[in-house]
C-alpha cells in the first residue's frame, strides 16, 4: 500500500473521472441510439427496432458490429488527410466537455472556476471538424452541407452565448458548481424562473448547435443526400454519430446545471436529480426531432439574425438593467 | 507556466478523446474488407457521373455571415471577464458601459439588415 500512497490524490482522481467518463459517453451513446429509434418508432406508429433481442434492445450493439465491419473507404479526389482527421476530430473534445461537468455536490472531475468557457471553446472544434469533413471529401453535397453547418453554427452560437452570459452576470461567477449552489431544491428557486427567456433562447440555440431537426439542415436528407458524410463509410460515420449524441448529453448537462438546479431537487439533493433532469432534456430532444418539419435555410438563418440574437441582446441588457435597479 | 492539476486533466482527457476515436476506427480498418476498383472512386451524387469538380466557385452568401459572426463573437467574448465582476460593482457607471458596448453590438446587426444581408434572394449592393 505504500507504493498507493506515493500516487497524488488528485492523479487517481483524474484516473477514475477518464475511466467514468469514458463508460458514461459510452454507455449513453449507446442508450441515446436505441432511445431516438424506438421514440422515432412510437411516434410514427411503428414499434421500431423488435429483432435483437427483447425489444430490440441489443440494436445499438449490432449496430456497431456492424459499423466495425464496413470498409473505411476513401475517395479517390478527396484529400485522405484532412479526411480522416474530420471524424477523430469530431470526438476528440467530447470527453473533455465532460471535466468541468456538476454531476453531484462532490461529484465532479475537476471543479473548474472558468468551467462555462472551458465548455465552449472546446465545443467550437467539432465545427472545424464538419467543415474539413464538407471540404476533403471532394463531393459538392458534402461542401454544401459543411458550409451550412459552419453558418448555422457559427450563428447560433451568438444568442447561445448570450443566454448563457445572463446567468453568469446573475451568478457572478463562470464556475458551474457555484452556479449550481446559487440555486434551490424547489423549481421556484431555479434560473428558469428568473431567465426564462434566456432558457428558451437557449434552448432553440442548443437544437441549432446539435443539429438536430427542426435545425437538421447541414444532413437534410431529401435535399443534399446525407450532407458532410455523405461520403464517410462505416466507422467515419459512426463517429460523426457518436459526436452528435455525446454532444447532446453535454448540452443537456450544461442547461440542466444553468437553470434547471443541477444535482438539486425536492427531498434528497444528489446525481440522480441532474440525470433526471437530463434524460428529460434527451427525450424532449428526441420528441422534437420527430415531431416537427424541417425548416428552409433562409428561415433559419434569418430567425436567428432578426430574432435571437436581438432579444438575446435585449434580454442580457435587461438582466444587467435589472441587477442594478435591485 | 505554473502545473495545475487542471492542465494535465485537459491534456489527458485530450489524449483519451483522440484514442476514443482512433480506436474504433484502427479496429475497424484491421477487420473490414478492403475492395477496390471500378468507380468506387467516384463521389457519390447520386449515381450520376459527377461534372467538374466540387471545389468550385462558392456563392459569397456565407462569407457575408462569417464576417457578422467575427464582429459579433469576439465581442461577446469581452463580456466574460465582465459577468464575473459585474455583481460587485457599485452604481450606475458599470451598467452605462455594458450598454453603450451593447448598442455598438446592436449595430452590426441594424447594418447589415439594412444592407440586405437577411434578404433571400440576395440582394446584397458590396
Amino acid at each position: 500500500m505504500t507504493f498507493l500512497a506515493a500516487i497524488p490524490s488528485e492523479l487517481i482522481h483524474i484516473v477514475i473521472g477518464m475511466v467514468a467518463i469514458m463508460a458514461f459517453v459510452g454507455i449513453h451513446v449507446l442508450v441515446l441510439v436505441y432511445a431516438e429509434r424506438k421514440g422515432a418508432g412510437h411516434i410514427q406508429r411503428r414499434p421500431g427496432p423488435f429483432e435483437v433481442g427483447p425489444h430490440g434492445i441489443l440494436q445499438p450493439l449490432a449496430d456497431a458490429g456492424k459499423l466495425i465491419g464496413k470498409q473505411l473507404f476513401t475517395p479517390t479526389n478527396a484529400d485522405p488527410i484532412l479526411f480522416w482527421m474530420a471524424p477523430v476530430l469530431a470526438v476528440f473534445p467530447v470527453l473533455l466537455l465532460f471535466v468541468p461537468m456538476p454531476f453531484g455536490p462532490v461529484v465532479t472531475v475537476q471543479e473548474v472556476n472558468l468551467g462555462l468557457l472551458l465548455i465552449l471553446a472546446f465545443a467550437g472544434i467539432g465545427v472545424l471538424s464538419t467543415m474539413l469533413a464538407g471540404w476533403a471529401s471532394n463531393n459538392k453535397f458534402g461542401l454544401l452541407g459543411a458550409a451550412r453547418t459552419v453558418s448555422q453554427s457559427v450563428a447560433y452560437e451568438i444568442p447561445l452565448l448570450l443566454a448563457v452570459l445572463c446567468i453568469a452576470f446573475q451568478k457572478g461567477s463562470l464556475n458551474l458548481s457555484t452556479i449550481v449552489e446559487g440555486q434551490g431544491s424547489w423549481p421556484w428557486q431555479w434560473n428558469i424562473v428568473t431567465q426564462p427567456l434566456a432558457f428558451l433562447i437557449f434552448l432553440v440555440c442548443a437544437f441549432a448547435e446539435t443539429n438536430r431537426a427542426p435545425f437538421d439542415l447541414p444532413e437534410a436528407e431529401s435535399e443534399l443526400t446525407a450532407g458532410f458524410h455523405t461520403e464517410y463509410s462505416g466507422m467515419g460515420f459512426g463517429m460523426f454519430f457518436m459526436a452528435e449524441y455525446a454532444n447532446m448529453v453535454v448540452v443537456s448537462g450544461v442547461c440542466t446545471a444553468l437553470f434547471l438546479g443541477g444535482w438539486k431537487g425536492p427531498g434528497i439533493d444528489g446525481v440522480w436529480w441532474f440525470m433526471i433532469k437530463v434524460y428529460a432534456l434527451l427525450a424532449l430532444f428526441i420528441w422534437v426531432r420527430w415531431t416537427y418539419p424541417r425548416v428552409r435555410f433562409d428561415q433559419l438563418l434569418n430567425i436567428n439574425w432578426k430574432w435571437l440574437i436581438p432579444l438575446a441582446t435585449l434580454n442580457l441588457l435587461g438582466t444587467v438593467f435589472l441587477m442594478k435597479v435591485f | 507556466m505554473v502545473f495545475s492539476w487542471l492542465h494535465l486533466a485537459i491534456i489527458l482527457f485530450l489524449v483519451l478523446g483522440a484514442l476514443f476515436a482512433g480506436g474504433p476506427l484502427a479496429l475497424a480498418s484491421l477487420l473490414a474488407p478492403k475492395a477496390k476498383g471500378g468507380d468506387m472512386g467516384m463521389p457519390y451524387e447520386c449515381g450520376i457521373v459527377p461534372l467538374g469538380n466540387a471545389r468550385g466557385r462558392f456563392g459569397v452568401n456565407y462569407y457575408v455571415y462569417a464576417l457578422i459572426f467575427l464582429a459579433f463573437d469576439v465581442d461577446v467574448l469581452y463580456l466574460f471577464p465582465v459577468a464575473t465582476q459585474y455583481r460587485w460593482t457599485v452604481g450606475w457607471d458599470a451598467f452605462f458601459e455594458i450598454l453603450i458596448f451593447l448598442f455598438f453590438l446592436g449595430l452590426a446587426v441594424v447594418y447589415f439588415w439594412a444592407k440586405g444581408v437577411f434578404t433571400w434572394p440576395r440582394k446584397i449592393r458590396l
